[in-house]
Parts: structure tokens; C-alpha cells; sequence
């Protein structure tokens, strides 16, 4: 659990740095290394409606809006954009890239994603892990399932959600304590990105057969 | 009550009632023609640059305040003095009234779009001190020198009737606040100055207007003004006030020149429909739009000003400080480069530029397309990076071949029957030759293209389909005009452009 939050909390932080760096401030962020990192010309006038995250991950982001790192930055990129600069969620940007899901996620309008940290995945056996990876069907309803059409807020989270994967799933909890199907821990919630908001979650979700 | 005292009161008064009332003509039909705020923006036109940045930069955003007051307080002197001098000969009221409303009605018509009518409102504001001043000043005449003070020897003081100064000071005093009021109201009710005076801007017609679009162009091929992407870096969208907008070409030109926002609606006009998209656009991504562009034509202006052989990079500077550098060669090779005013039928919107942005037919918007512009600076690239340039994108940003799928949508679900799978594809400046779709791992098949009105523009396309249950994966690719292949590999956006094929899922029911 204590390495999960860690994880988590790296997550979050790197995720911040790395798509902030894409935000529209005129601030002069260059000294990001990845090019990904480099600022670029953006929308300014993304308001999300909500920037209240909240978990153990999300308490090192910075919340005043005009610094680059800030989640209101972050909130310019679409999802799969957002996550695949961040070395915690590496491994589920590897399994959506093999999906060929990274367009569909991007360009999708509204969505809810629960974004298993890189520590959810190591949960799994590896030989379990790189056969599912083999597995383009398998990998594709697994990752669908961590999928909400629409953007759920904290408020709208507990209950029986229908995923893209055609399966439902259901979120247990309140206030900024929630599990998904009774086994994954939000660590970190509520993070706005251009197209989706993020849960990032500590254990993969498995489709009911 | 002492003449001298009541004939100043009276005199700010009646200046005060003949402002409101000037002002709230000019709320009503034609907000710069203001008095106070075309004085003021004479004044700052006026002032010497140093003199201004000095002002900025002691009084921050206090400056504009600080200037109308200083006007209100030049104006209250001037029109105590000229009330005291009223009690004495009444046409003084008539002169001084007049110098006021001569000084608004030159400083009102010295504003870069001001037409003849820009004077009345400070005519009438003066016609209306006046007549009040002169009014007063009879209704309330001396009454009788003080017996008091003749008795001690002391020089005659003047004394007025108080009831009779009190009822005209009121009366003037309150219908000064009533169309002062008025006049606030009124404006609220137009919005901003900027907003009332983009309003109020007619745009010419072209002179070479766009050719009607083809037949057979399908729905959304024109993107609305109200969902039109927008990408810069302002934080608050610049309002520009129309009258004092100035373009400056200067650097390596043969002859610098400044335009107006009327200079440049003089020049013939070109209209044209052209696609615009962002630098930072992922695949598939949202950060494209066409419109009908009105503009004036770039290159001719610059021939005018003589542009340096070896000035290679256009730079355009906008309000806000943003530099867009462009090559100097890619403005003159013939493409529709221009000076935007107008967007799909209205000016720009303010957060689209207004009142003047650039637009570059066949580059990314950050290499071409300045909003807000007040500045062409002739230059090069070896002397001057740009903005985005100083953060590692690239200088040379020519639009890339792109493709993009928006029916049906990712993650759909598609009823079984008969489908359509449609979207658009760009490569302005070339032209699309094909658009393939490919499902799941299939053979690639041709798209039907729809037509377009030139090369310029997105290419709208659909193919039919008959899909089999269950979920599939669709893939898009465009050829352009050279015949070059819409590149597979994945790129990001920065430093160029972003590459790749879009590909959806979506499932089949």
C-alpha cells in the first residue's frame, strides 16, 4: 500500500510537470527535458469546471493556476497525451499504445478513465501480464473497462457505471474515499485532463466473463 | 451669498451637465466619439513615448483612471474660471463653452476611424453648457453689495439671491445626473467600449470576393465563429480599441509606414475560405477550423513599403507581445497571405484577433497567423526568433498532411446495417488527392472526396460501410496533390507538427 501511494504520488507529480510544460503561460519552462515537456501553443480558454482533485497522490500538485505545473495546465492535453510523458503510468500507456487505443482515448469526447498506476500492473504475475499484453482482444475489453463514457465528478462517482468495455462496474465509497469493484483503491482523483477525468486507481479491474 | 463662490458652481455645473449629456449621445449612437474619451485617447496619442511607458509603468493599470481624472480636473478649473467670468459679461459663457466643444469636437474627429460625426457629441455637450451657463447666470443676478462690509470701507463684496442659486444648481445639478446616468446605463448596455465599437465597424465588401462553395460540400465544412478552436497564450483576450489602432511596418523596408484600421479598409479586400490549424494539434485532435477569412492582401502592401532583398522573416508582433516570424519569400509566392478583418461575415471576434489578425493560407498558426497584430517588422531569420521559435519549435512550419476520422466517433456503438464512416483531411497549399479508410486489418479502400473550393481549405470525405458485428478498428490515410503519402509514424506535435494515422475503435451492435 506504501509503495502504491508513493508510486502515486510520483505519478501525479510527474504527470503535472510533464503536460503542464504543454500549457499556454507565457513562462518559460525549457528547463523540462523531455520534448513532450517543451511549452507549447495551447488552448487558454479550457476552463474545467471542477479542480478539486483529492488523495495522498495529488497533495504535492500545485494549485495556483498560472504555474505551468498547475492541475489547471494539465487540464489542456487529452488523456492518453497526458499519460504518456509519466514513467509511473508507463505501463498501462504501453498496453494502450499495443491496443492501438491512444487515438480512440485522445479524441473521444467525454470520458471517465480509471488509470492503473504502474504498481497495479506488477500485481499481476508477468507471465499473466505479457500474454494479456499479447492478446489484442483480451488487452482491448480489459482496457475498455476502464472506461466511462462521460465525465464523472466525485459526486457522481459511487454507483453502477456501464464501460466502454459493455460490462459495468461499480464504485463503492464518499468524500475523497473510493473503491472500484470492491478491490481498487483511488489514490488519486478527480484529475482533470482536456478530454477525461482521471482516477488513478491501485489495481487492475477485471471484465465479468 | 457671494457672487464669486456661486458663478464657479455654476460654471462646473453647467460643464458637468454638458459632458453627461454629450455622453450619453455618444453612448447611444457612437461610443469612441465620447468627449471625455476622445480627449484621452488624444492626449495619449499625443504623448511622446517615454512619457507614456513612464506612466505605465509608475501607475500600472491606474494609468487610464489617472488621466481621465487629470482631464476632470483641467476641465473643473477651466469651467469655475469661465463661470466667474460669466457673472461678469455673459457671452463669456457662450466663448468658453465654445473652446470646449471646439477642443472635443478636434480631438474626436483626430481619432483614426472618426467620421464627420464624431464632432456632435462634443458640440452638443458644449451647446449645452453654454446655454445652461448663460441661463443660470441671468436667473441668479446680483441682489445687492453687502451693507456690512460698504460700511466698513471694505471693497464691495457681490452678493446673489441664495434661494434663486440654490433652485439652478439644483436643477442643473440633477439633470446632469440623470443623463449622466443615462449615459452609463446606456453604455452597459452596449458592453464594452470594444465590444460597441466592433459593433459598430461595417466592413466593405470584398473586392475580390469568395466564389460561392461548390455544391455538394456537406454539412460543418464552414466552422461557426462561436466553435472555432482558439489557441494563443494571451490570459485575458486583448481589447483593442478600434480608433487608435495602429500598424506599423517597419525593419528592412525601404519606407516605414503606419496604418489605421480605415487605412486599411480602404485597400481592396480579398475574401477567401481557408483552413487554419494549430502547431500542437495532436491526431485526430480538435484544433482545426475553417472559415470565410476578409482581408487586405499582404504582399502588395509590403511591395509598397520596399522590402530589403535580404529581409527573410516577416515578424508580426501583436498587442499582447506575441511574435510570429514567417518567410518573407512564402508571403510573396502568390498564396492568399493577408491581414485579416473579418470571420465568416463579421469582424474578427475579439478573441479571434480583433480588430486585425494575420493569416497565412498553408502554414501552422504559430509561423503565420498573428492575432491582435499591430506590427510588421522586416527582418531575418539569423537575426530574430520568434516566440515559439525561442522555445524549440520549429522556424519552418509548412502544414502537414492529415487525416482525421469524426464518424462515428471512438467507442461508438454503431448499429449493424448500413454505416457511413466519414471525416476530413488537409494539406492546404497542395490539396488532397485521396483519403483511404482501412477496417481492422483490411485492404485500403477510397474514400468519396466532396468537393472543396480550392486547395486551401479541409477536404470533407465519407466512405460507406457495411460493417459485420462486433469491434472493429478504422484507419484513416490521405495522399496529397504531390502524391506523397500521409506519413504512419507517430510523432509528436512538437517541434513541427504531429504525424500519424488516426485510428478509432469503435463496436459494431
Amino acid at each position: 500500500m506504501r509503495l502504491t501511494k508513493i508510486s502515486a504520488l510520483a505519478a501525479a507529480a510527474f504527470f503535472t510537470v510533464s503536460i503542464a510544460a504543454c500549457g499556454s503561460s507565457s513562462d518559460d519552462s525549457s528547463g523540462a527535458a523531455a520534448p513532450a515537456a517543451a511549452p507549447s501553443p495551447m488552448m487558454s480558454s479550457a476552463a474545467p469546471e471542477t479542480m478539486t482533485n483529492f488523495g495522498p497522490g495529488c497533495s504535492a500538485v500545485p494549485t495556483d493556476e498560472s504555474n505551468p505545473g498547475s492541475f489547471a495546465s494539465m487540464a489542456k492535453v487529452p488523456v492518453a497525451t497526458a499519460a504518456s510523458g509519466n514513467p509511473v503510468l508507463s505501463t498501462l500507456v504501453a498496453a494502450v499504445k499495443q491496443a492501438n487505443l491512444v487515438d480512440s482515448l485522445n479524441t473521444a469526447p467525454d470520458l471517465t478513465v480509471f488509470a492503473p498506476a504502474n504498481s497495479a500492473f506488477d500485481k499481476i504475475p508477468a507471465a499473466d501480464l505479457k500474454k494479456v499484453l499479447a492478446d489484442k482482444k483480451t488487452l482491448t475489453s480489459i482496457l475498455t473497462f476502464h472506461v466511462v463514457p462521460g465525465k464523472l465528478t466525485p459526486e457522481q462517482l459511487a454507483g453502477t457505471h456501464k464501460t466502454l468495455e459493455g460490462g459495468s462496474l461499480t464504485v463503492e465509497g464518499s468524500g475523497e474515499m473510493f473503491k472500484v469493484d470492491g478491490t481498487s483503491a483511488v489514490v488519486c482523483g478527480n484529475v482533470q485532463t482536456a478530454n477525461a477525468t482521471v482516477y488513478i486507481i491501485d489495481t487492475v479491474l477485471m471484465p465479468k466473463k | 451669498m457671494r457672487r464669486t463662490g456661486s458663478s464657479a458652481v455654476l460654471g462646473v455645473l453647467a460643464a458637468a451637465a454638458g459632458v453627461a449629456v454629450g455622453e450619453l449621445l455618444a453612448a447611444a449612437t457612437r461610443p469612441p466619439a465620447g468627449p471625455l474619451v476622445a480627449v484621452g485617447g488624444a492626449i495619449i496619442d499625443a504623448t511622446p513615448t517615454p512619457v507614456k511607458e513612464f506612466a505605465v509603468r509608475e501607475l500600472g493599470t491606474a494609468d487610464k483612471p489617472v488621466l481621465l481624472g487629470s482631464i476632470g480636473v483641467v476641465l473643473v478649473v477651466f469651467a469655475a474660471v469661465v463661470g466667474l467670468l460669466t457673472a461678469r459679461r455673459w457671452w463669456f459663457g457662450i466663448v468658453g463653452a465654445g473652446i470646449l466643444g471646439v477642443a472635443g469636437a478636434g480631438a474626436a474627429l483626430s481619432r483614426p476611424a472618426a467620421g464627420i460625426y464624431d464632432a456632435v457629441p462634443s458640440l452638443l455637450a458644449a451647446a449645452v453648457a453654454g446655454v445652461l451657463l448663460v441661463g443660470a447666470a441671468r436667473r441668479v443676478p446680483a441682489v445687492a453689495a453687502s451693507p456690512a462690509a460698504s460700511a466698513l470701507g471694505k471693497p464691495s463684496r457681490v452678493l446673489v439671491d441664495r434661494r434663486a442659486f440654490l433652485q439652478a444648481a439644483a436643477v442643473i445639478a440633477g439633470g446632469t445626473v440623470a443623463a449622466g446616468g443615462a449615459a452609463a446605463v446606456v453604455k452597459r448596455a452596449r458592453g464594452g467600449a470594444v465590444t460597441a465599437s466592433r459593433a459598430a465597424i461595417k466592413l466593405p465588401a470584398a473586392a475580390d470576393p469568395a466564389k460561392p462553395l461548390p455544391t455538394g460540400v456537406g454539412p460543418g465544412f464552414v466552422t461557426p465563429n462561436a466553435g472555432f478552436y482558439r489557441v494563443d497564450t494571451a490570459l485575458t483576450v486583448p481589447r483593442i480599441d478600434v480608433d487608435s489602432w495602429r500598424l506599423r511596418v517597419h525593419g528592412m523596408v525601404g519606407r516605414e509606414q503606419t496604418l489605421s484600421f480605415a487605412d486599411l479598409l480602404d485597400r481592396p479586400l480579398i475574401e477567401r475560405v481557408i483552413t487554419l490549424n494549430c502547431v500542437s494539434n495532436e491526431v485526430g485532435g480538435p484544433y482545426i477550423g475553417t472559415a470565410r477569412w476578409l482581408g487586405v492582401p499582404l504582399a502588395p502592401l509590403l511591395r509598397e513599403v520596399g522590402i530589403d532583398p535580404g529581409a527573410d522573416q516577416l515578424v508580426a508582433r501583436s498587442a499582447e507581445g506575441m511574435t510570429i516570424g514567417t518567410p518573407t519569400a512564402t508571403v510573396l509566392d502568390g498564396r492568399d497571405a493577408m491581414l485579416c478583418v473579418g470571420m465568416n461575415g463579421e469582424p474578427l471576434p475579439l478573441e479571434h484577433g480583433f480588430p486585425v489578425r494575420m493569416l497565412t493560407p498553408g502554414l501552422f498558426g504559430y509561423a503565420g497567423a498573428c492575432k491582435w497584430v499591430t506590427e510588421l517588422e522586416l527582418t531575418t531569420f539569423a537575426e530574430f526568433d520568434a516566440y515559439w521559435v525561442r522555445r524549440g519549435w520549429a522556424a519552418q512550419a509548412p502544414v502537414k498532411t492529415a487525416s482525421r476520422i469524426d464518424r462515428p466517433q471512438p467507442f461508438a456503438e454503431v448499429p449493424a446495417g448500413d454505416a457511413t464512416i466519414a471525416g476530413v483531411a488537409w494539406a492546404q497549399g497542395r490539396g488532397i488527392r485521396t483519403v483511404e479508410v482501412r477496417v481492422d486489418d483490411g485492404s485500403w479502400q477510397r474514400a468519396d472526396l466532396l468537393p472543396t473550393p480550392s486547395t486551401d481549405t479541409w477536404v470533407q470525405w465519407r466512405l460507406p460501410w457495411k460493417p459485420a458485428a462486433g469491434p472493429h478498428t478504422l484507419t484513416v490515410r490521405a495522399t496529397d496533390d504531390t502524391g506523397a503519402v500521409q506519413p504512419e509514424a507517430r510523432v509528436t506535435p512538437f517541434p513541427s507538427g504531429a504525424t500519424g494515422w488516426h485510428g478509432i475503435t469503435v463496436t459494431v451492435t
